[in-house]
């Protein structure tokens, strides 16, 4: 979990998403946005956004436990 | 709908967290508060009521795939996915007075009624508390100064309390009114052409002539004649030279044999002010510093940031030994190089095993900034340091970055960037009793009155035995604002953005000092690193001027922007004054 939060950071993603709300709260106004409004928001971007490689190696990761926990 | 609290933001609490307030007492949170786990690494907290719990909604089992929040009142799990289904919601409508909850993996209060974030400060107090008892921080000496720091909020002890005085506008007492009257000449007046020169140009700029590569002295010089601190306090008569000649020479016998930096600085002020306009030559400001300065003493180009070091090292030794003041540079109590330019800087080391850390502050005249490692994949990248080496990806894959473009501010955010340290730099770690690996932080503790950025462009590689310069231009603004590379910005981000009384809050009247800064003079380096010139621009009244030795010039700022700076000299803005448009004032 920690190493996904770490490459989500290394590869920008994070300062995407902050970026996006930033500039939704921007346009509808500080005091008129809720925290379900952003996660509805960004879900879906945030989804598609994410790098190739970072899925690839924690998909990587995710295998090798699973036959390591397997045996 | 929202409070400032020491200058920080903080928002209302809403009115279900209120009546939550006022129904439970004075520590409604004391139950959640042995349930936070905090991961040492990233410092972040979770609600957890035993260490390996695996939080599930109580309605469906569901324990993935949406947000789990605990109420606050029964303790009960329900999941949150505002489109599909909330069962927290449901929980809270149904019962009155269940509507507060905590999100357990990110330990922030969240209104089920409202739908949103809110903020407690008791809450949050809690939480930072979890996430510092095991970062205890120790004093560890380097430099003269060594603080304790902790979030209860003991006070470092060199920092004093600055009393303030109500503003009072300056009348001219009994005495000075009589001198003013007989003797003073009005220095602006219109009908005294002579004193004001027919181009109108500022006071205090003066070409100064170069003695055999002495460039290096003469860009420093100039950005410091202008920086507006250190040329009020010699203008204003603060280090009179003949005095302190003649005390030095009553204490010692002859009269040049204690050599004065600062007096030599108050002769050079005083030629440089005095309304001649043809250029001066600095030498027996050079030879006292090659007096102070020996080794460095030579008619070979020298490096102005060594220069600018030594002469403010030279300016604090020749000090007085006052036994009132304090010889600390950190509060700037000592000498007014120091009070000028000294802030301090606080550096942050975390164990990446046990989550330790261990603060240090320590004074600083000046921030070394490195440039970005060069991105675009050239040959040169293999010579990043391994430092940035964490950092050259990041830079290189992130897509909206304006690659080639390097800014004074990405600069300062690399600087207070957390760093992982390579495993070839393990720290000795107090509370594991072994060297980790660990993660540092560099933040502003103190801003000075006068920041002084110096762009490492000089690299010098003993492994390979050769220095090279970098001349990448570095885009840098004419304002200022250091608010986000303050300790209390960074350490707020660091515990994600809590509501907590930093110690630095109620500091001094200093931290009331506005962060924001102007620029006023840029020192810049053209040509190789063997055989390059200095020039300085100066900002006078909202007009550039380029200093190149004796060639003064009024140039465009879009000059100055596009040169490629070397130092530069930003002042607090509340100690900038704008001139007025007309001068003719009595």
């Amino acid at each position: 979990m920690e190493l996904l939060r770490e490459r989500l950071i290394d590869c920008g993603w994070k300062d995407e998403m902050k970026a996006l709300c930033r500039a939704h709260v921007k346009k509808k106004g500080r005091n008129n946005v809720t925290v379900d409004d952003l996660v509805h928001l960004i879900t879906p971007k945030g989804r598609a956004s994410v790098p190739d490689s970072v899925k690839a190696e924690l998909l990587q990761r995710i295998r090798t436990f699973l036959m390591s926990a397997a045996l | 709908m929202s409070s400032k609290i020491n200058g920080h933001v903080s928002p209302q609490p809403c009115p279900h967290l209120l009546v939550f307030r006022s129904r439970n007492g004075p520590k409604p949170f004391r139950a959640l508060q042995d349930c936070i786990r905090v991961k040492p690494p990233g410092g972040r907290a979770a609600i957890r009521r035993e260490p390996s719990e695996v939080p599930r909604c109580g309605t469906c089992e569901e324990s993935s795939r949406s947000r789990l929040y605990a109420c606050v009142a029964c303790a009960a799990v329900f999941c949150h996915a505002p489109l599909l289904h909330s069962h927290a919601s449901d929980h809270a409508l149904s019962i009155p007075g269940h509507e507060i909850a905590v999100d357990v993996d990110r330990a922030e209060l969240f209104c089920c009624a409202c739908g949103d974030q809110v903020y407690d400060r008791d809450f949050d107090a809690a939480v930072v508390l979890a996430q510092t008892v095991n970062a205890t921080a120790t004093t560890s000496t380097s430099g003269s100064t060594a603080m304790q720091c902790s979030v209860a909020g003991s006070q470092p002890e060199n920092l004093r309390k600055r009393r303030r005085v109500d503003y009072r506008p300056w009348e001219p007492d009994s005495g000075e009114h009589i001198s003013r009257g007989n003797q003073s000449i009005p220095l602006l007046d219109a009908t005294n052409a002579s004193l004001v020169s027919s181009t109108q140009q500022p006071w205090g700029l003066r070409g100064l002539n170069n003695l055999g590569n002495s460039c290096f002295m003469n860009s420093i010089l100039q950005a410091l004649l202008h920086t507006p601190p250190l040329r009020n306090y010699f203008l204003g008569d603060r280090h009179n030279r003949y005095y302190c000649q003649q005390k030095n020479g009553a204490i010692n016998g002859t009269k040049n044999s204690r050599l004065c930096l600062a007096c030599d600085m108050d002769a050079l002020f005083s030629a440089v002010f005095s309304g001649d306009r043809t250029p001066y030559s600095p030498a027996k400001f050079l030879y006292s510093w090659w007096q102070h300065a020996a080794n460095l003493a030579s008619y070979e180009q020298q490096d102005a940031h060594e220069f600018f070091i030594s002469m403010l090292e030279g300016i604090h030794e020749k000090v007085e030994k006052d036994k009132r003041k304090s010889q600390s540079p950190g509060s700037g109590d000592c000498c007014i190089a120091h009070r000028v330019f000294s802030g301090i800087l606080r550096s942050d080391v975390m164990c990446m095993v046990c989550g330790f850390t261990s603060t240090t502050y320590d004074p600083c005249v000046d921030i070394s900034l490195d440039l970005e490692p060069n991105q675009g994949g050239s040959g040169k990248s293999s010579s990043a340091k391994s430092l940035n080496s964490f950092n050259v990806e990041a830079d290189c894959m992130r897509p909206n970055q304006n690659c080639g473009i390097s800014t004074l501010k990405g600069c300062l955010e690399r600087f207070t960037r957390a760093e992982k340290l390579g495993s070839d730099q393990k720290l000795f770690c107090q509370k594991c009793q072994v060297r980790q690996e660990s993660l540092k932080q560099m933040s502003i503790r103190k801003l000075p009155l006068v920041s002084c950025f110096h762009v490492k462009r000089f690299e010098h590689s003993s492994i390979r035995k050769m220095s090279r310069k970098v001349d990448r231009y570095l885009q840098f603004p004419f304002s200022l604002d250091m608010a986000p590379y303050l300790s209390s910005s960074i350490l707020r981000s660091r515990f994600g953005n809590r509501i907590f009384p930093f110690d630095g809050d109620e500091q001094d009247a200093s931290n009331d000092l506005s962060t924001e800064f102007e620029l006023f003079a840029v020192v810049t380096h053209s040509g190789r690193l063997d055989a390059g010139h200095y020039v300085t621009y100066l900002r006078l009244s909202n007009q550039w001027y380029k200093c190149d030795d004796a060639w003064i010039t009024q140039v465009n700022e879009s000059i100055v922007r596009a040169a490629q700076g070397y130092m530069m000299f930003y002042v607090q803005k509340v100690l900038y004054y704008k001139e007025s448009e007309n001068q003719g004032t009595s």
